[in-house]
């Protein structure tokens, strides 16, 4: 009895020690690595932690795991299953949030796929007449903005999820303001496309702000390379003229291209 | 013999005769071939990748099979070699020369690590090639991708493999306790899949131990938390595909993190073995 005692005590000191020491030391790996780690994650819905713990154990393997269950939503898709798809798509991001197309695929699925289940299950758009069918885009809509915030988590820097956040506000919300916003900041991201720039003056304009939208692309013109055919500055200068043209600016007001 | 009678020429040797026992054994053999198996034949499985880019899926099922495979053989291989030696009287013999308790243990544990690396080692060699080929085709197929040159960093790919190898020879050295204290060999290989378990799931106990609110559950997570290491730590794969990859500082503070784990289990067998009947 003492001998076991014993042999507890200098297990539980050592191993103990060990632990204290090597916690300390390794703390800022554990944050960097629980960036990048979904297994980190004990906050899931809907069951998948479960999973995500699984994944942990599966280590590597979880890429596969991810794979085969998104081969499964997409038979779901084509079932027009919503429970089911909406079930897997939080599994698959669960298992394996790395892969951007799980995130923007499934937010597109949600906001302009999944109402159009919806209202057909209720008879068509006829038979959802009035509000219903309008409240059903909404609430999806509202759903993947939500599922896009928590791909913000890991992908914290994406243009692409702020592009895709954008289309929806404009497509499904019919938000031309809120559009815009998304729209600068997919701009901000490194690595954003050009074009993410030049349709945050259209939803400015779309919005009636007109003035801020030539402010941003008098702005953005300015330092647009003449010789990139992605940066369209031509597209970006004929849209400057527009919007002086409506904005009643006299000609020597206008803005003058400095040439590069 | 004193607790801290040690002769590293000793240890060597015994080291080197579980080394060579371990590589006339077949399991290794069999682990080694199916772990680099599934890294080259991974490539088959390209086609059901739809997420990730195909080399960072080639990296991560290499990579896990290589940690299914090496935890496998770290704790079939390490137990047998410990048990071979008692069950077999062998350890009597040695013991009865002048070789001490400590000298026997730290030989074992050299020579299961030598197995160990020498496993990570061919796995990571094994994994590098294939993405070299892989990279290689592609740059040739697609070079509009590759005009900065190649993607890949084979430092953070060797640091990744050093890392799980080391994720090894805490199991190693945890299978080596388990067995240093316990009679038998089927009851230290469970009871090391057992850590294991827990070793790969110690971010709940962490978790809980930040999140839980009643103070006995707190305790008790922040005890296994404190207790078992934690085996998330190693997948420095993770980082490699970060835009900074894997730092020298990362790699050193999770060496250390390791060492501190094999140094406390190596300690608790040496004291288990020495008050053991053989």
């Amino acid at each position: 009895m003492k001998s076991s005692f014993i042999t507890v005590a200098v297990t539980v000191l050592a191993l103990g020690t060990a632990g204290g020491l090597g916690r300390a030391l390794v703390a800022p790996t554990r944050a960097a690595l629980r960036l990048r780690q979904s297994s980190w994650r004990v906050d899931f819905p809907d069951g998948a932690a479960g999973l995500v713990r699984g994944g942990a154990l599966l280590g590597g393997f979880r890429t596969l795991a991810a794979d085969f269950l998104w081969l499964r939503v997409n038979v779901l898709w084509e079932k027009r299953d919503l429970p089911g798809a909406m079930q897997n798509l939080r599994l698959v991001t669960a298992l394996d949030p790395r892969p951007l197309v799980f995130w923007l695929n499934g937010a597109r699925m949600m906001a302009y796929d999944m109402p159009a289940w919806r209202v057909a299950a209720l008879g068509g758009r006829a038979v959802g007449a009035g509000g219903v069918a309008r409240r059903i885009e909404s609430d999806q809509a509202h759903l993947a903005l939500a599922w896009l915030d928590a791909a913000l988590k890991f992908h914290p820097a994406s243009p692409a999820v702020f592009i895709e956040r954008a289309n929806i506000r404009i497509n499904c919300l019919h938000d031309p303001a809120a559009a815009a916003e998304e729209y600068r900041r997919a701009a901000g991201q490194p690595g954003a496309p050009r074009y993410a720039a030049r349709l945050h003056a259209e939803m400015l304009r779309r919005a009636g702000r007109k003035t801020e939208a030539l402010a941003w692309l008098v702005a953005l013109h300015a330092g647009l390379p003449r010789n990139d055919e992605a940066a369209a500055a031509d597209l970006v200068l004929a849209r400057i003229r527009d919007l002086e043209a409506e904005l009643g600016i006299p000609p020597g007001e206008s803005y003058r291209v400095q040439e590069l | 013999m004193s607790f801290f009678s040690f002769c590293p020429r000793r240890a060597g040797l015994i080291a080197r005769v579980t080394l060579l026992e371990a590589m006339r054994q077949r399991l290794p053999q069999i682990l080694l071939l199916g772990a680099a198996g599934l890294a080259v034949g991974v490539q088959g499985l390209r086609g059901i990748n739809f997420g990730l880019p195909e080399l960072k899926f080639i990296a991560d099922l290499g990579f896990g099979g290589m940690v299914f495979f090496g935890s496998i053989l770290t704790i079939f291989s390490g137990s047998h070699l410990f048990y071979s030696e008692i069950y077999g009287r062998s350890a009597v013999t040695v013991l009865a020369k002048p070789v001490s308790r400590t000298e026997f243990l730290a030989g074992k544990f050299i020579g299961m690590m030598g197995v160990a690396a020498l496993f990570s080692v061919v796995m990571t060699v094994v994994i590098a090639f294939v993405l070299y080929t892989r990279e290689s085709t592609l740059m040739q197929e697609r070079p509009e991708l590759f005009e900065h040159g190649g993607r890949l960093r084979y430092g953070d790919i060797f640091a990744a493999g050093f890392a799980y190898g080391l994720r090894f020879g805490v199991l190693a050295a945890f299978t080596l306790m388990i067995a240093s204290h316990v009679r038998s060999s089927l009851y230290a290989v469970m009871a090391s899949f057992g850590v294991l378990l827990i070793c790969d799931l110690q971010y709940l106990a962490q978790e809980a131990y930040a999140h839980t609110g009643t103070t006995p559950l707190r305790l008790l997570a922040g005890l296994i938390a404190l207790l078992f290491p934690d085996f998330q730590v190693f997948n420095l794969a993770d980082l490699a595909g970060a835009e900074d990859g894997i730092q020298a500082e990362q790699l050193w503070r999770v060496t250390g993190y390791g060492l501190c784990y094999i140094a406390a289990a190596g300690a608790l067998a040496v004291f288990s073995f020495k008050r053991r009947e053989i």
